[in-house]
């Protein structure tokens, strides 16, 4: 059975769980949690995040991130976890408590374990729980929707993360899914920091005209972020697919030489060792140089979540972005 | 025309600061490390400063660049390594504001700067001073050559910081002195009331949503009240505290701008000129008090020994730097006309204080009554009118009372309170103001600063006031510290039939 692991920030208040149960008990069992406190502080109320894992372990970990969010956890967080075996449901419904800066939060925390053929209808399991008027995110942890998966239809966006996918013909997957749904890629907030370090390295008038003089783009990382982050290159920039050159490394960094007016410049942002900062440097032939230095945000994954679910809508940099990935990974367009 | 960065799209974008530089003068001073470089560093940990940035502080202190660098890492507790990183820019030109010297030296600076990061003579020039020193500066700057927008599309702008004047002569006169040097557009006047979310977010609330505006009037409001309570006293700034007041503190200013956002109507866009047009239009809607109306709308108070907070405090006349007889204003409570269409007969009553129970902001829009209650009497007791009470500080955000019934056989109605926390619905974290102000002054925005007509008009509302205060037989009402005031100031509520909060 899916069972929730207590993280920092957050503390039960009240909890229930049950085996074999039917929704309309789980339901009861969070009114009961919900009364159980006597004077219940304020109640957030931001969305309904599902956590979809296919093994227990893996959504629990998963749970342990939204935890760790405290205050700033979304106001009602179902874990799913799919099992074989008999039919049935089994449950787990935790009150939640966390405070921030003095002030009071709660919010439920549910664990679901699925069993038999409901296991292919959980948008009908899953919409009794989810709260009314709210956007209802489902976060696949640990594999990548089918096109056809009902949650889809069901989901205002989809959370996934391209780094854990392995290989790159899931680029292509994700793409396609990008036709009929809004999706947020945890790899794609925390390339956020290179971006903009990249950006700002054309911030000044003098050097930005290099951005339509690109002779190279070297970028190194995983696969699914490296290919994200070459192919934002490669699309905002117009870049033709023979002057990216990628290559596998732990951590990603870019290279980018390019001319102006018969003058080369070099634009570099990497991370040096495991530090966890940025350096990104600039030098133009007879021309200034300069570097600057940021601290990436912490890698936790609660962090990546907070960040993915600040923005719910269509974000068609990273669409165009993705879709140059899987050209750059030379794969066919879905 | 410059050629867009395709990177910056989906970033930060147009809120991210440009290249520039970044001039502080009074470098040496509390301001810069209490408030200016925390929030330099939370927007170069936001990643929203340019890699062409850097920071020059000025100041008489003689201090070497490495001083400078090494009391600004200071200044920021717990900073990451890009706080080293990015102090090992800063530079720092000792000297005195009313040499010439001093500005030669920070051109050659600025100079060396332009070519190291490429700023191309972009620069903010940000008067941490007192405010004696605005007018020299400035002129200073201009006779450097200075004020001017750099050749390469550079821009050059001029923050200060309230006071602007001691009354409504000296406040013309700054902006006569400001204005030979600099245009209008490149004056960024800082009150850090309006980097707060909470009054941004007054807009947003009134601007946003189809359920306040129709209600945001004369036919449903009964009244407005507006408090800025600080429970601390004038501490060592007794000096300054004797030739300011609250009045001139805290209502010319932030009280104005506050009740300015409140009464304004509907701008026609949300940027600079639509929101600040507004703003001086409401102001000039506010009656200016005739002297002899003045006793009647205006209570002075001062505060006396007593308990704030667990604490025994003193009162003001013993603080250190007071004298015996002062008959300074350490609290005003006024009532005020917005004479305008949707306003009209609705007061605003408005109050200031150090030495009050506890440190607070808020707007209360206090509703009429229902025409009819048809419950039994007896069973509404606990029933109040409704209230929408907008909280600036702390604990920023909106609470709406209403009448709910009370569970039981009896149909008894009493007032509840449904809260919106800003920090509990929201996962962003709010920018602190001066980083929000610091970034719109890189940025050009200069929606949240206040324009020249606007200090003019707020301080014709308090000329009259200042005027009788200058008397000094004008009453000063006594209040105990830790209470909400004097008495004086819930007679001038009673006497229309109405009582102030107790927040």
């Amino acid at each position: 059975m899916a069972t929730a692991v207590e993280g920092e920030g957050a503390a039960v208040l009240a909890s229930w769980s049950g085996q074999s149960v039917r929704v309309p008990d789980v339901l009861a069992a969070l009114e009961d949690v919900r009364r159980s406190e006597p004077l219940p502080p304020t109640r957030t109320s931001v969305l309904t995040l599902v956590l979809l894992a296919s093994e227990a372990e893996e959504g629990a970990r998963a749970a342990a991130a939204l935890h760790q969010l405290g205050g700033r956890h979304p106001a009602r967080a179902i874990t799913v976890c799919t099992e074989d075996g008999e039919p049935g449901l089994d449950a787990e419904v935790r009150l939640m408590g966390a405070e921030v800066s003095g002030t009071s939060l709660w919010f439920e925390d549910l664990c679901l374990t699925v069993r038999g053929p409901a296991r292919h209808h959980l948008d009908s399991l899953l919409e009794p729980f989810t709260l009314a008027e709210l956007p209802m995110v489902v976060w696949f942890v640990d594999r990548l929707p089918e096109p056809d998966d009902p949650l889809l239809r069901a989901a205002d966006a989809v959370l996934v993360d391209a780094r854990d996918l392995g290989e790159t013909t899931c680029l292509a997957t994700l793409a396609e899914l990008t036709s009929s749904t809004v999706l947020l890629d945890l790899s794609w907030v925390r390339l956020r920091p290179w971006r903009e370090q990249l950006a700002a390295l054309f911030d000044g008038s003098d050097l930005r005209p290099f951005l339509h003089g690109v002779r190279s783009i070297e970028v190194s990382g995983k696969t699914g972020p490296g290919h994200l982050l070459a192919g934002w290159l490669s699309s905002r920039l117009g870049v033709e697919r023979r002057f990216v050159h990628l290559r596998e490394a732990e951590h990603a960094g870019v290279r980018i030489v390019a001319e102006h007016e018969g003058r080369t410049g070099h634009f570099e942002v990497a991370r040096p060792g495991d530090e966890r900062t940025v350096r990104a440097s600039v030098s133009v032939e007879g021309g200034h140089s300069s570097n600057s230095l940021v601290v990436l945000p912490e890698a936790s994954p609660a962090w990546g979540v907070a960040e993915a679910l600040s923005h719910l809508g269509r974000d068609p940099v990273y669409e165009q972005s993705l879709a140059a990935a899987v050209s750059l990974a030379g794969l066919p367009h879905p | 025309m410059e050629p867009d960065n395709p990177l910056a799209a989906g970033l930060a974008g147009d809120r991210h600061a440009p290249p520039c530089v970044l001039v502080v003068f009074g470098a040496s001073g509390d301001l810069t490390s209490r408030k200016l470089m925390p929030a330099v560093e939370q927007l170069a940990q936001r990643r929203l400063l340019s890699t062409s940035f850097a920071v020059v502080g000025v100041a008489r202190t003689e201090w070497s660049d490495d001083d400078f660098r090494a009391r600004m890492r200071e200044a920021v507790k717990d900073a990451g390594p890009e706080w080293e990183h990015l102090t090992s820019r800063f530079r720092y030109v000792a000297g005195d504001y009313a040499d010439s010297a001093t500005f030669d030296t920070l051109a050659t600076v600025l100079d060396e700067l332009d070519a190291e990061l490429g700023t191309a003579g972009s620069r903010v020039f940000y008067l941490a001073t007192v405010p004696g020193v605005f007018a020299g500066v400035a002129k200073a700057l201009g006779d450097g050559g200075l004020a001017s927008p750099g050749a390469d599309g550079g821009f050059a702008r001029l923050v200060i910081e309230k006071p602007f004047g001691h009354d409504l002569e000296s406040a013309r006169q700054l902006d006569v002195d400001l204005h030979a040097v600099f245009a209008e557009e490149q004056i960024y006047r800082i009150d850090h009331y309006l980097g707060k979310e909470t009054v941004q977010n007054l807009l947003a609330l009134r601007f946003a949503n189809a359920i306040f505006e129709p209600i945001w009037n004369r036919n449903y409001v009964d009244h407005v009240q507006i408090t800025v309570a600080e429970s601390v006293g004038v501490g060592h700034r007794g000096g300054f505290y004797e030739t300011a007041g609250a009045l001139r503190d805290i209502v010319q200013n932030h009280v104005m701008q506050v009740l300015a956002l409140t009464a304004m109507e509907p701008p026609v866009t949300i940027d600079a000129q639509g929101i600040r047009d507004e703003k001086v239009k409401a102001l000039r809607a506010i009656d200016v008090l005739t002297p002899d109306e003045v006793a009647d709308h205006v209570v002075r108070g001062q505060y006396d020994a007593g308990w704030v907070e667990g604490e025994e405090v003193v009162g003001y006349r013993d603080e250190e730097g007071i004298s015996d007889s002062s008959v300074t204003d350490t609290y005003v409570a006024m009532r005020l006309r917005v004479d305008n269409w949707r306003w009209a007969g609705v007061p605003f009553y408005v109050r200031t204080g150090k030495r009050l129970p506890k440190r607070l902001t808020e707007v209360a829009m206090q509703f009429r009554e229902v025409p009819h209650l048809p419950f039994p009497a007896g069973l509404a007791q606990g029933l109040g009118a409704n209230a929408l009470v907008l909280r600036i500080q702390p604990d920023e955000g909106i609470t709406l009372r209403f009448g709910a019934k009370v569970p039981g056989q009896a149909f008894e109605v009493r007032s509840v309170s449904m809260d919106f926390s800003y920090g509990a619905a929201f996962l962003e974290e709010s920018p602190e103001a001066y980083e929000r102000l610091l970034l719109d002054a890189m940025i050009g925005d200069p929606t949240l600063f206040i324009r020249s007509d606007e200090v003019e008009q707020a301080w014709k509302v308090c000329e009259p006031i200042l005027a009788a205060f200058s008397d000094p037989s004008y009453p000063v009402a006594r209040y105990e510290a830790g209470t909400w005031g004097p008495s004086a100031a819930e007679d001038l509520l009673e006497r229309d039939g109405r009582k102030w909060r107790r927040p």
